[in-house]
C-alpha cells in the first residue's frame, strides 16, 4: 500500500518549508506556493492533464511488488545518487565535476542559483513546477564554465527503494544546469524503483554555442508515481539533444518544455516508451521557437502491451519572430494488445508565416506480412514478434550513437522485450 | 515427399483452390504454370501455412503426414521453404541477424545444435559469394532498398542456408536480368538432391531451360487441369493457355 499524498499535506509542508529562509528564497517559495494552492493538483479537467489525471492517481492505492530492477551502473561517470529522494554524498562523486548539492547552494545563497532558478523557460501557471519550487530543497546544481567540455557524463541516479522514507508529501527534487558559452556536457538520468510521489524539475540553461546531451531512462517499478519536467532555454547556435526511454509506472509523466531562444539553435528529442500491464506513461512536449532559423525534431515511438496506456502530447509553438523555423514531429505507436491504448495529441501554434512544420502520427499492430515471412523461415511466433518490436525500437536506440551511452538503454529494452514482446494480440 | 489431395482453400471467404491434387516424389522438380489469378501463389501460401488461407477440404501430406494443422514455423522445421513472389522489406532487422536467427531457430526446432558465430559467418560468406551478394547487403536491413533482383538473390541465399526438403519458388524469375537468372538457377540446381524436391512456379519457359523440370502442371481455376513433360511449356509458349487447356479438354 503506497502513501496517500493529499493537498493539505502538501500545503502544510510548503508553509513549514518557508520558515527561516533567506528573504529572496522565501519570496520565491511563497509565490510558487500560492500559485500551487490556487491551481491544486492537476486532474483531467485541466486540458494539459486530460489524459493523465494525477490527482486521481494519487488517490488510488498501489500494490508494491518486489519487481524493481537494480539501477544501471555507469562506469566512468560522475554520480549523484539520490536514494528515496535524498542526495547521498557518500555514494556520490559529483563534486569531482564541480557540481554542488542544491541544499548547499541555497544555504550559501549561491548567486548562480538566485540568478537562474525558476527563470529558465519559466512556467508561471504550471501546477507541478510551482509545487516543486515551493518545496525544493534537495537537488543538484551544475555550472559548466565557458568553453569547457565535461569529459565524463553526469549520472543522476534516482533510486526509490523504500516507500516509508519518502514522506507523506512526496519528494520534490530540483536540478539546475547552466552551460556557459561554448560549454558542453552529457547528463544521464536513471529512475528506478517506486517513488510514492515524486516531482523532479530540471532547468537547463544553454548559452550560445553550448551543447547538452540528455538521456533519461525511466525503469520504474509498477507502483511508481512521478511527474518530471525538463525546462530548457537554448541560446544561439546551441544544441539540445534528448533521448527519453520509459516503461511507465502507476503514473509516469515527463514533460519537455524547450525554448529555442537564440538564432540557429537546435533541439532534438527521441523518445521511446514501453508500456505493459496496467501502466501509464505520458510524454508531453512543448517546443517554443522564439528566434529565427531555429530547428526542432522529435520522434516518439511507443510499444503498448497488456492494458498499458501511452500518452503523447506534442505542441510546437512558433512565435512571430521565429521566421524560417523548421519543426518536425513524428509519433509512432505499436499496439501489441487490444486492451492497450495510445493517445496522441499533436498541436501546432504558428504565428510566423515563413515556416516549415510537419507532424505525423501512426498507430497500429505488428505487420502481419512481416510476421508471416519470419515464421515461414522457421522463427517461432513469440520470437518473430520480439524481433519486429526490437527492430521498431532499434531505430530509436540508434539515435543515441555513442555505444557507452546506448548500452543501458539497450539493456532496458532487451529486458522489457523478454517479458512482454511475445504478447500476442489475437490471444487476448 | 509431397502429396496434395483434393485441396480446397478459401481466402477471405472466397474459394480459390477447388480440388487441387498434386504429387511430387523425392528428388524431382515440378513446375506449376498457369494464368494470372489461377491460384499459384495461393497454393504456395497454403503450403507454407499462412493465416487467412483456410483449408476447407482435402489434405497436404509431407512425408506421409498431414501438415494442414501446423504453424508456419513448424512447417519450416519440417523442411518447407517458400521463396516469396514479393519478398518483404523488414526495417531494423539486419539481413545477417535475420539469417542467424532463422538458422538457429530451425536448428532448435529440429533439436539440432546451433551454429557458433564463427561457423555461421563462414557458411554465410561462402554462400553469399556464390550468389554475388556483397558484405554490405548482408549488413543492411533485410531487403530494405534492395533491387528486385537483389531481393530474389537474397531469397535464394536463404534457401541455400536453410537447406529445405521442399522448396517452393514463387516466380523466382520475375524481375531478374539474364545474369541474375543464371545465378539463381545455378543456386537451385546446386541444391538438387535425391531427398529434396522443388515446386517451381513460373510464367516463362525460359526459367525451365535453366532449371529442368521433371513434370509441368497447369493450374487454372483453382485446380490442376493438365500435367505433362517439358514439351508442355513449349506448347504454352507458342499457343497460350486457352488453346492448350481446351485442346486437352
Ligand atoms: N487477400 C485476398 N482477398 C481476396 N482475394 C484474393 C486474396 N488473395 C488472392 N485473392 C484472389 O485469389 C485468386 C488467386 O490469386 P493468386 O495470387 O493465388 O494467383 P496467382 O496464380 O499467383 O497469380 P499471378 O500469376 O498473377 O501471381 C485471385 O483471383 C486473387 O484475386
Ligand atoms: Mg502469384
Amino acid at each position: 500500500m503506497g502513501k496517500v499524498v493529499s493537498l493539505d499535506n502538501l500545503l502544510a509542508s510548503m508553509e513549514a518549508r518557508r520558515t527561516d529562509v533567506a528573504p529572496w528564497l522565501g519570496a520565491l517559495l511563497g509565490e510558487a506556493g500560492e500559485k500551487f494552492a490556487h491551481l491544486g493538483l492537476p486532474n483531467r479537467r485541466v486540458e494539459a492533464w486530460r489524459y493523465s489525471d494525477l490527482a486521481k492517481a494519487l488517490h488510488e492505492s498501489v500494490k508494491l511488488e518486489a519487481d524493481a530492477d537494480a539501477p544501471p551502473e555507469f562506469p566512468g561517470a560522475c554520480l549523484a545518487a539520490f536514494e528515496n529522494g535524498v542526495l547521498v554524498d557518500k555514494l556520490s562523486s559529483y563534486c569531482a565535476m564541480g557540481a554542488i548539492s542544491l541544499r548547499k547552494a541555497l544555504a550559501q545563497q549561491d548567486p548562480a542559483v538566485a540568478a537562474h532558478i525558476g527563470k529558465i523557460n519559466p512556467q508561471q501557471d504550471h501546477p507541478i513546477v510551482n509545487l516543486n519550487t515551493a518545496l525544493m530543497e534537495e537537488g543538484l546544481v551544475l555550472h559548466v564554465p565557458r568553453d569547457v567540455t565535461m569529459a565524463t557524463p553526469l549520472h543522476l541516479r534516482f533510486n526509490w527503494s523504500d516507500v516509508e522514507t519518502q514522506g507523506d508529501d512526496g519528494r520534490h527534487l530540483r536540478l539546475l544546469v547552466v552551460l556557459e558559452e561554448g560549454a558542453s556536457a552529457t547528463i544521464f538520468e536513471s529512475h528506478d524503483g517506486a517513488p510514492s510521489f515524486a516531482t523532479i524539475v530540471s532547468e537547463f540553461r544553454l548559452a550560445a554555442n553550448s551543447s547538452l546531451r540528455h538521456i533519461r531512462l525511466e525503469n520504474f517499478a509498477a507502483a511508481a508515481r512521478q511527474t518530471a519536467v525538463t525546462l530548457a532555454e537554448i541560446g544561439e547556435k546551441a544544441t539540445y539533444r534528448g533521448f527519453y526511454l520509459s516503461q511507465g509506472g502507476h503514473f509516469a509523466r515527463h514533460e519537455a518544455l524547450l525554448k529555442l531562444a537564440g538564432e540557429q539553435s537546435f533541439a532534438e528529442m527521441d523518445g521511446a516508451y514501453l508500456v505493459a500491464d496496467k501502466r501509464h506513461c505520458d510524454n508531453t512536449t512543448v517546443v517554443t521557437h522564439a528566434a529565427p532559423n531555429t530547428a526542432s525534431k522529435q520522434t516518439f515511438r511507443g510499444v503498448l502491451a497488456g492494458a498499458g496506456r501511452g500518452v503523447y502530447q506534442g505542441c510546437v509553438q512558433v512565435e512571430q519572430a521565429a521566421q524560417k523555423t523548421d519543426a518536425k514531429q513524428l509519433s509512432r505507436a505499436l499496439l501489441l494488445s487490444h486492451r492497450a491504448e495510445i493517445v496522441t495529441k499533436p498541436e501546432l501554434e504558428i504565428f510566423a508565416d515563413d515556416v516549415k512544420c510537419s507532424h505525423g502520427a501512426t498507430a497500429g499492430e505488428l505487420d502481419a506480412n512481416a510476421l508471416f515471412f519470419l515464421r515461414a523461415r522457421g522463427i517461432p511466433e513469440a520470437q518473430a514478434r520480439a524481433l519486429l518490436v526490437e527492430a521498431f525500437l532499434a531505430e530509436a536506440l540508434d539515435t543515441i550513437g555513442d555505444e557507452v551511452l546506448r548500452a543501458p538503454a539497450a539493456e532496458m529494452v532487451r529486458k522489457w522485450l523478454a517479458r512482454h514482446a511475445g504478447e500476442a494480440s489475437h490471444v487476448e | 515427399m509431397l502429396e496434395i489431395k483434393d485441396l480446397h482453400v478459401n481466402v477471405f471467404g472466397k474459394e480459390i483452390l477447388k480440388g487441387l491434387s498434386l504429387k511430387v516424389p523425392p528428388g524431382e522438380v515440378h513446375a506449376i504454370m498457369g494464368p494470372n489469378g489461377a491460384g499459384k501463389s495461393t497454393t504456395s501460401y497454403t503450403l507454407a501455412g499462412r493465416a487467412g488461407y483456410e483449408v476447407t477440404g482435402g489434405q497436404i501430406d509431407l512425408f506421409g503426414e498431414d501438415i494442414t494443422g501446423l504453424s508456419p514455423e513448424e512447417r519450416a522445421a519440417k523442411g518447407i521453404f517458400l521463396a516469396f513472389q514479393y519478398p518483404l522489406e523488414i526495417p531494423g532487422v539486419s539481413t545477417m541477424n535475420f539469417l542467424k536467427t532463422a538458422m538457429n531457430a530451425q536448428a532448435k526446432l529440429r533439436g539440432e545444435k546451433e551454429l557458433d558465430a564463427a561457423q555461421f559467418l563462414r557458411i554465410v560468406r561462402a554462400a553469399a559469394k556464390e550468389l554475388n551478394i556483397s558484405e554490405d547487403m548482408l549488413k543492411r536491413p533485410l531487403n530494405v532498398g534492395f533491387s528486385g533482383g537483389e531481393k530474389k538473390r537474397n531469397e535464394t541465399l536463404q534457401m541455400a542456408l536453410l537447406k529445405p526438403k521442399l522448396a517452393i519458388l514463387d516466380e523466382m524469375d520475375s524481375g531478374l536480368d539474364i545474369d541474375a537468372l543464371k545465378l539463381v538457377a545455378e543456386g537451385v540446381n546446386k541444391l538438387r538432391a535425391p531427398d529434396r524436391s522443388f515446386l517451381v512456379i513460373t510464367h516463362y519457359q525460359r526459367l525451365l531451360d535453366y532449371i529442368q523440370p521433371d513434370v509441368i502442371h497447369i493450374l487454372s481455376g483453382g485446380k490442376i487441369v493438365l500435367s505433362g513433360d517439358k514439351s508442355l511449356a513449349l506448347q504454352l509458349e507458342e499457343n497460350g493457355y486457352d488453346a492448350v487447356i481446351n485442346k486437352a479438354a
